[in-house]
């Protein structure tokens, strides 16, 4: 086998990570950096490790020409997109697929990234299968008319429900991350918000198509993980709990499994739920001939009924909980991931099956942001001067905030500070040493005007409590 | 002469003196022959006029005046073509301000007196023109619309026509309209001012040809200096007469030679390349008269008619009414026109020139002679310009016209006659339902089935419809089913907005494949080949080209024409830079004539034409919309002359009996539109898109600059200005052409479509 060099197309801990699994797989990697983040840990380590032939500076993450220049002049074969990016960008891939000098993209195939990377589409495909989805439209709505009849329908069906008080979503089909969505509480403004919407998603997405969906409230969000080979192997790794989020919808807690019922109580079988979603995903996972990791998104309502929400067709932050509780029988300590992503990509079989993995204990990922809380989760910018943790071989820290020297966190980007997985041998063991590391861990900085650093320390101490309690 | 004194002479020297300078415009300067000598003997004389003896100086006066006579016989023997032009612009040359000092009785100007005009290019009057009967005088009154060339007047701008003075005349058309008067245009215009402005050069002529296909008056034109469209905005008239040394061209011979000899802008081009130019392009009268393109031509003194040639403006008067008189009788009756035209056939041929008339003929028409009047004038026009050439098809002619008759009658039926039943049916049927009445239920129901079965659901394309490729996922987008060659490379391109937008270099075949050539950033349209269109507009198959038997050809003989013209014709394996078919969009059926930009760049010549005005009569036959989309064009094909130029009114015509007749006729316009076919059959339309990125106008920067002296920004053309000013209706993204032009199909149009 000819010798792989992996270009790492992303930057702060998710870059670390990579290397990590690199070193491990006995890759060679190149990693880019932008000036505001030449002090970055990823740049040091790959510096320290490589040498300066193995930093690119470019001047955008996000664009392509750049990063193909780089992995041309570097002789790299494969290109990791990390998280975010073009992690999720079909036609980065494709490009990568199909240029003069292909590159192999560490990820899905391009058309898989492009047929599940639309909500609509996936739950077309879901639908098509017998796999729950939210009631709604299944495919952009252009005609007013055709519109308003599946509005009237939505809320009939929350009322005969029993529903409090229903609404529906209006969404732009060709948006995200939670733009150009309202919610509409009765039937009567629902033309008016149409419109805006339709005008909204014409102007921002030149596609003037718009969703509608039951909105749903007082749910959980769960994850399944999937890894899967070119080979049609396809292997679960379990579920997550995803449900503590920002006001943005940024996740801050997370929890494999996804639900515990040794811990609390659920007013449905959680054991049959969680069943329910894997065969579910690993169902659309065959269809699709899914190729690399994967986790599809769930929600889950109080009266136990799942609906796949979308497929995020990448390595996600949080893969790492769902590793740490996963052991595979024939192989020595914990998986990983994105070894396991990397592997796939580049053809190998994954040389397990699922009667090789078995599940134990619980883990906990808290994301240290430096954000105000009661503000809005508004980020804070300034110098982190003093970052310690304590050290146990329960908690693994991932960061790329330098422990050694000052760190000006640059305001290009969100001010994530550190990843911190913990594990217990059952969730309460989890949630105590969660608690105990929170306690420990001290950050003092100091913004522009001199006014101390803000972080989320307390606000996920008091979150640990209430993990996986529906 | 023996009578004339020394004063005399002085004044009779300076007619001598502007003889020869004539004859020096008409040769291009004092080069030819002994012209210079002659008019330094001139000069002498005039000079030293008091130093001669009264004898000697009308001897001298004598012999110079028969040696410029001979000189003006030498000149006269042979015209070239480009001496035909110098006449025209020489500033000895007649106007219309004489013409109507001298044709007509009196004339009231209107809109305008001297300077104090809206345009003094263009001049509008109320004029009286008189016709002896038997020594008596008749009166008729007309209206008279024409250029003003104003010789040494700067401000009549040479005779260009700015836009609002082709408005200015379309306002007067419309009054003579409704006086029911005829009008009498008079072209003496180098070209029309290209600029954009409101109501826009091209925009203007458009509308003037639209008005004028079917204005309901006789209308006589008269060519002295016919400059392309600016001649065309008002040269749509029944009888077109031309003086026999005046010139009508596609482009002035210098334009030509700049384009024939690539001469790069402000460079200088070879004299003997324009003369060669003014040869070929056929300007003069008789060229015109035997390609068809006029009806008649005035003579003129050999070496043309000036200022004060009143024995000609005698002769002009009486072609104009004789004219107005042929116009008028063909309403009434053939015979009755018969008889006059034979009568004053034999009276033309009788040497000596008798302005009388034998009988009066009143102007005025009624209505069913107004719409004979639009009948005679819509055949007249579809019978010009035809010089193209038909490839020998299989099947005989006869078989084709058969068919043709066959569909007209099929399709009269079908939804003519049918379908007014079947709407009246409906009505019935929908008044008893509304009843709600159980009894009725029953009868109702069974006169519904019958119904349903003799007049089958018409099969609109619903709204809702799953199998709808534009409802269908964003994912499965056409650029799976075609993919522009222009995308098979690996490289990347910058787009022209990078600096203003920071748009990021794209990927050929993202570019050109799943972005259908658009920044995705900006939204800057690359240009695409028109087989893209052909592919990603019209639903899979449904593209059915008719009509390519007809191609295009030298007409005119173009010296190295044949040439580029099978070098076009290899290359693009089509016989003209139209493509006419039939095609559905969404389920609909529609015509489709497209100008694209392989052939000759687009332009219109007598095969264009001629198949735009069949895809036209297809679309009026079948009562289907018409969508007119140009790829780009580059205007009239200038090899064709003036047999390019009459597409325009002809073309126009054929659409404005489309549009009248309830139909819908939209214009897209792609890349580059420029010139007469905007002038005319597209910038007529009520429906004028442009696809986002395009240039429209009449004139490009070149000729901009090079005629009003002053530079345009860059811009200038660009749809989004050119939807500023009015000129255009829309603006279209490409990657919503179709959806936009369903909606179009949909919202838009007459009643007569066959889907409505």
């Amino acid at each position: 086998m000819k010798k792989e060099k992996v270009l790492i197309a992303n930057r702060g801990e998710i870059a670390i990570r990579i290397m990590k699994a690199c070193n491990e797989l006995g890759l060679d990697y190149v990693v880019v950096y932008t000036k505001e983040d030449r002090a970055s840990g990823h740049v040091k380590k790959a510096l320290k490790e490589r040498g300066s032939q193995a930093v690119y500076r470019i001047s955008s993450y996000k664009d392509p020409n750049e990063i193909f220049s780089v992995a041309d002049h570097s002789g790299a074969t494969a290109i990791h997109p990390g998280y975010g990016f073009f992690s999720e960008d079909f036609r980065f891939a494709r490009r990568a697929a199909l240029r003069n000098r292909p590159i192999t993209f560490i990820g899905p195939r391009w058309e898989v990234i492009r047929d599940l990377g639309s909500k609509i589409n996936t739950k077309r495909i879901a639908k098509s299968l017998g796999i729950p989805v939210i009631p709604g439209s299944d495919e952009p709505i252009y005609s007013e008319i055709e519109a308003e009849t599946l509005a009237e329908e939505l809320f009939l069906k929350q009322k005969e429900q029993g529903i409090d008080k229903p609404s529906i979503l209006v969404k732009a089909s060709a948006g995200g991350g939670g733009m150009g969505i309202e919610e509409v509480n009765h039937l009567d403004v629902f033309r008016q918000v149409y419109r805006r919407i339709q005008n909204y998603a014409k102007r921002q997405f030149g596609d003037e198509g718009v969703l509608i969906e039951q909105c749903m409230r007082d749910y959980h969000h769960l994850e399944v993980q999937l890894l899967c080979s070119q080979h049609k192997e396809v292997v679960h790794f379990g579920t997550r709990n995803c449900t503590i989020q920002s006001t943005g919808r940024q996740k801050r807690v997370e929890v494999a499994p996804g639900f515990d019922p040794s811990i609390w109580e659920y007013p449905f079988d959680a054991r049959k739920v969680l069943d329910d979603m894997v065969k579910y995903s690993i169902r659309l996972a065959e269809k699709v001939e899914y190729d690399n990791v994967g986790t599809w998104e769930w929600i889950v309502t109080r009266d136990g009924k799942p609906y796949l929400l979308e497929v995020n067709t990448r390595i996600q932050v949080e893969n790492e909980i769902s590793a740490c509780i996963s052991r595979i029988s024939r192989q020595r300590g914990p998986v990983n991931l994105i070894k396991e992503q990397i592997r796939s990509a580049l053809g190998e079989k994954l040389n397990f099956s699922q009667r090789h993995v078995s599940f134990e204990g619980t883990s906990i990922e808290l994301r240290i942001v430096a954000e105000d809380v009661k503000r809005g989760f508004a980020p804070w910018c300034g110098t982190i001067t003093r970052f310690e943790f304590p050290d146990e071989p329960w908690v693994r820290v991932y960061t790329h905030v330098p422990q050694d020297e000052p760190y000006e966190i640059p305001t290009e980007y969100d001010p994530n500070l550190a990843l911190v997985i913990v594990w217990g041998k059952d969730t309460q063991e989890a949630k105590e040493r969660a608690k105990d590391f929170i306690s420990e861990t001290i950050i003092d900085g100091k913004d522009s005007r001199g006014n101390g650093i803000i972080t989320n320390l307390s606000y996920l101490y008091e979150k640990v409590d209430e993990v996986l309690r529906f | 002469m023996e009578q004339k004194s020394i004063l005399d002479s002085g004044k009779y020297l300076v007619t001598l003196q502007d003889r020869v300078s004539y004859l020096a415009d008409i040769k291009g300067g004092f080069e030819w022959g002994n012209l210079k000598e002659l008019f330094e003997r001139v000069q002498e004389l005039r000079t030293n006029l008091f130093e001669y003896s009264e004898r000697e100086l009308l001897q001298q006066i004598y012999s110079l005046e028969g040696r410029i006579e001979f000189a003006e016989r030498q000149v006269a023997k042979r015209l070239r073509p480009i001496e035909i032009v110098n006449i025209v612009r020489s500033v000895q040359r007649f106007t219309l301000l004489d013409i109507l000092e001298n044709c007509y009785d009196s004339f009231t100007e209107l809109g305008g007196d001297g300077e104090f005009n809206i345009d003094p290019a263009v001049i509008a009057a109320r004029a009286t023109i008189t016709r002896r009967v038997k020594n008596r005088l008749y009166y008729h009154q007309v209206m008279v619309i024409g250029h003003e060339k104003g010789m040494g007047e700067e401000f009549r701008n040479g005779g260009c026509a700015k836009p609002w003075g082709n408005e200015k005349a379309l306002r007067y058309m419309k009054v003579a309209e409704t006086e029911g008067i005829p009008i009498h245009f008079y072209i003496f215009t180098p070209g029309a001012y290209p600029i954009e402005d409101y109501p826009g050069a091209a925009q203007q002529i458009a509308r003037n040809l639209f008005e004028m296909a079917k204005l309901r008056v006789p209308m006589i034109s008269f060519i002295s200096e016919g400059g392309s469209g600016g001649a065309e905005a008002i040269g749509l008239a029944d009888m077109r007469l031309m003086a026999s040394r005046g010139y009508y061209s596609v482009i002035s011979p210098e334009g030509a030679a700049a384009i024939e000899g690539r001469i790069k802008e402000g460079g200088k081009v070879p004299r003997k390349l324009v003369e060669h130019c003014a040869e070929q392009l056929k300007m003069t009268a008789k060229d015109n008269l035997e390609l068809g393109t006029i009806d008649r031509i005035v003579e003129e003194p050999p070496l043309g008619a000036k200022r004060s040639d009143f024995k000609f403006f005698k002769r002009l008067r009486y072609e104009m009414v004789r004219a107005t008189d042929e116009v008028v009788l063909k309403t009434k009756s053939f015979r009755a026109f018969r008889a006059y035209a034979l009568r004053r056939q034999s009276q033309d041929k009788e040497k000596v020139f008798n302005d009388e008339f034998d009988i009066h003929i009143k102007w005025t028409l009624s209505e069913s002679e107004k719409d004979r009047l639009l009948e005679i004038r819509s055949k007249k026009y579809r019978a010009m310009g035809k010089g193209f050439k038909v490839l020998k098809r299989p099947f005989s002619k006869r078989l084709t016209r058969f068919w043709e008759s066959t569909r007209h009658k099929y399709y009269d039926i079908r939804y003519g006659l049918l379908r007014k039943q079947s709407k009246n049916l409906q009505k019935i049927l929908e008044e008893v339902s509304s009843e709600g009445s159980v009894i009725f239920k029953t009868v109702t129901e069974s006169m519904r089935a019958a119904y349903d079965f003799v007049f089958p659901a018409p099969q609109k394309p619903a709204q809702t419809s799953q199998q709808d490729p534009l409802r269908r996922s964003i994912f499965m987008q056409d650029w799976e089913q075609y993919i522009s060659p222009l995308a098979n490379e690996d490289r990347t391109v910058t787009c022209p907005n990078a600096e203003k937008y920071g748009c990021k270099d794209l990927w050929v075949p993202d570019l050109y494949g799943e972005y259908s050539g658009v920044c995705p950033t900006c939204g800057h349209h690359f240009p695409l080949e028109y087989q893209w269109y052909l592919e990603n507009l019209f639903d899979k198959g449904s593209v059915r080209e008719f009509n390519t038997q007809i191609v295009s050809d030298n007409p005119l003989g173009f010296k190295g024409f044949d040439e580029k013209l099978k070098k076009a014709i290899e290359r693009t394996r089509r016989g003209s830079a139209i493509i006419t078919f039939d095609a559905e969009v969404l389920g609909i059926k529609l015509v489709v004539a497209m100008l694209y930009s392989d052939f000759r760049s687009g332009t219109v010549g007598s095969a264009e034409g001629e198949k735009f005005i069949r895809a036209c009569d297809r679309a009026r036959t079948t009562r289907r919309p018409f969508l007119a989309y140009i790829h780009t064009t580059g205007g009239i094909r200038i090899h064709e002359g003036t047999l390019g130029v009459i597409q325009m009114p002809r073309c126009t015509l054929a659409v404005r009996e489309y549009i009248d007749s309830g139909g819908l006729y939209i214009v897209v316009y792609d890349n580059n539109s420029y010139a007469g076919p905007v002038a005319s059959f597209l910038g007529c339309s009520p429906y004028q898109v442009g696809i986002r990125s395009s240039r429209i106008g009449f004139a490009g920067p070149r000729v901009i600059r090079e005629t009003t002296g002053t530079d345009v920004p860059p811009d200038y053309h660009k749809a989004r200005n050119a939807l500023k000013r009015g000129h255009i209706q829309g603006i279209w993204d490409r990657r919503e052409f179709r959806k936009n032009l369903f909606e179009a199909l949909m919202t838009m149009g007459g009643p007569n479509l066959y889907y409505k």
